[in-house]
């Protein structure tokens, strides 16, 4: 039994409102859902707040930003996930299979490193902290992935398995470095940057939602306009031709797209992985394979998914905060085996 | 079974039928000149014929199909002399123009993802429809109405990856003429068919009225159904014309080195020349009682 498929957006749609007022009455800090909603919808237009100053500072800095960048997080991966594998025609590749999870990881992490290293009182010095900090390192590291994938892969990248081939190697490549820098930090920086290798939500603020909001609307919006090519290149790369679809210009451009969404969010929240891998396989499983559907609900869903993993990440353990990145994949994976088995018995 | 009652000609209403001319066309891939995989081949094709390409594997029939379609090789590939559609250089052509007058149904590939016949067939409207656009009524009553006519309405909204080989094979086609192409081109269409589907598939590419190059392997059915062949044979065209001038037992020794015997048969009434071909086929080998591979049944 298949659900409609506009029935299906309505309800995928809902939950994400709902989940977003529900995770904010969620954390240690006790709010009610009442008073979620009395924060969201009256306090910020009129002055008769039933919240005190206090409820109200909790919801709007510290949990709204946390969900919104959650949403925004696990909505960007999820559907550049569903680009590369519609672009690969592979359905394993993600951002992390292409190495740029991990370019992006060794740029912020070596920005961070020099933050907190011999190198910091000179940046601050000097006012370079501006050009140089973890999301230009990370957008650089995400570069750079991509720049050795194409040089490895050869001219134009035009073979689909020598891509894929280049992007594990740089990945392998990229995380040996990464975890070089770590090894030679001292152990507080190393904890730091183990930390925030393993992604958290935790500390943004209304500001650094922007660029990721950015990141995530545009690329969307370029997936979207190029999705009738897309379309056309998922049945195959010579009839794609054929139809006068221009096969490796389009992939370039869907690959540099994805790189430059996957190496914003990793600079703002740090390596979250499976998501991209795999949001848009349960996607298929729901609404089937049509591709603009498959990237409207991997939004929708990858933003849900994202939000409840990180209220999971603060409730799991009294008065601790699980990095998302464990959460994600074991639960992620969990879920998988659920829904693979489900369809194997059907 | 396929409804070839209705002899539509799927081409773009204002266009004259195409007439193909290719000349003097080399292919060669890679930087050694012993990599030629065409050499030299001219021949024309006149509006709305059948033309069978044939030839033993890797006499470059697929290479002349790519060459007529523009293929972009990933290795460094050196093309010379050009074809011609209606006069006009395909090369010159932009891609999206070439797409629309040339349609090409390549053998089928796995697809990745789950995909509905409907949406294969949505696909041949990309090079007439902008990239920012929605599937317009028009457009759904097109795919509809040749749906209808090769009788795929039945799994129009069934996965593609569901179908047979021969339906598969029916869905390409019929994405072909959404594109409402002027020439028609197809790799081995008959490859993995049943004799029952071969013919199929063969009548109705005969059917549609428009200018078809197809590679085929079986010489008997290239026989029954192409009005020309041209006939390769190391990157070469040996023979070009009707299939009863082109397919004689000599031919065929040169060419595939096997013997044969060919029939020509003349219809007393229509004078319509067609050909048989038997191929002399060394007798199977026989297992002496009580050898190995006697023992082991």
């Amino acid at each position: 039994m298949k659900m409609p498929y506009g029935l299906t957006v309505a309800i995928t749609f809902s939950v994400l409102c709902l989940s977003v007022i529900g995770a904010a009455a969620q954390g240690a800090f006790d709010l009610s859902l009442l008073n979620v909603f009395q924060g969201v919808i009256i306090c910020p237009w009129t002055n008769d707040c039933a919240l005190s100053p206090i409820e109200q500072q909790i919801l709007t800095d510290i949990r709204l930003p946390r969900i919104f960048m959650a949403l925004l997080t696990g909505a960007g991966l999820s559907i550049t996930g569903a680009i590369l594998q519609s672009v690969t025609r592979n359905p394993l590749a993600d951002p992390y299979l292409f190495g740029i999870s991990s370019g992006a990881a060794l740029g912020a992490v070596l920005a961070m490193s020099a933050f907190t290293g011999a190198f910091s009182g000179f940046l601050a010095a000097t006012g370079l902290s501006v050009v140089f900090n973890v999301t230009t390192g990370a957008l650089a590291g995400g570069a750079l992935s991509v720049f050795l994938m194409l040089t490895l892969a050869g001219k134009s990248a035009v073979q689909v398995e020598k891509l894929l081939l280049s992007g594990v190697a740089v990945s392998f490549m990229l995380s040996a470095f990464t975890s070089l820098v770590i090894y030679y930090s001292t152990p507080e920086t190393a904890a730091t940057l183990l930390f925030w290798l393993m992604g958290s939500f935790s500390g943004s603020n209304w500001a650094d939602l922007i660029l990721p909001l950015l990141a995530v609307v545009l690329g969307s919006g370029l997936f979207f306009i190029f999705s009738r090519w897309l379309v056309v290149m998922q049945l195959g790369e010579e009839s794609a031709a054929t139809l006068g679809v221009p096969v490796h210009k389009l992939r370039l451009g869907m690959l540099l797209v994805c790189s430059a969404v996957t190496a914003i969010l990793v600079a703002e929240v740090g390596g979250i992985g499976f998501v991209g891998l795999m949001i848009p396989h349960i996607v298929r499983l729901l609404v089937g394979g049509q591709l603009h559907r498959v990237l409207l609900m991997s939004l929708l869903i990858g933003a849900t998914f994202m939000i409840w993993v990180d209220v999971l990440a603060h409730s799991l353990l009294q008065d601790q905060v699980l990095p998302v990145g464990i959460v994600t994949s074991a639960l992620g994976s969990l879920f998988f085996f659920i829904i693979l088995k489900q369809r194997q018995s059907r | 079974m396929v409804n070839q009652s209705s002899n539509n000609s799927y081409t773009s209403g204002d266009a004259e039928l195409a007439h193909i001319a290719v000349e003097h066309l080399s292919l060669t891939i890679g930087a050694k000149a012993t990599n030629a995989i065409l050499r030299d081949i001219s021949f024309a094709v006149e509006c709305g014929s059948l033309v069978g390409i044939v030839g033993p594997n890797g006499a470059g029939k697929s290479s002349l199909l790519r060459a007529i379609y523009c293929h972009r090789y990933d290795q460094p590939a050196s093309l010379a002399g050009q074809v011609m559609i209606a006069g006009h250089p395909v090369h010159l052509m932009s891609r999206r123009e070439r797409a629309c007058k040339i349609a090409v149904v390549l053998q089928e590939s796995a697809l990745p993802f789950e995909v509905t016949v409907r949406e294969v067939l949505a696909t041949g409207l990309t090079p007439r429809k902008p990239l920012l656009s929605f599937t317009s009524k028009d457009d759904t009553r097109l795919i509809e109405g040749i749906a209808a006519d090769l009788d795929l309405t039945r799994f129009i909204d069934r996965d593609f990856g569901s179908l047979s080989g021969g339906e598969k094979q029916r869905v390409l086609i019929a994405r072909a003429l959404v594109q409402q192409p002027q020439i028609l081109l197809l790799d081995e269409p008959t490859n993995h068919l049943d004799i029952q589907h071969q013919i199929e598939t063969l009548s109705l590419v005969r059917s549609l009225g428009v200018t078809v190059l197809l590679t085929i392997h079986d010489l008997n059915m290239a026989a029954a159904y192409c009005d020309q062949l041209l006939v390769l044979n190391k990157g070469q065209l040996v023979a070009n014309g009707e299939p009863f001038q082109v397919l004689t037992s000599e031919l065929i020794q040169d060419v595939f080195q096997v013997a044969a015997d060919v029939a020509v048969i003349r219809n007393t009434y229509t004078h319509e020349r067609r050909i048989r071909i038997a191929y002399d086929m060394p007798p199977s080998r026989t297992i002496a009682p009580g050898s190995a591979g006697e023992r082991r049944k």
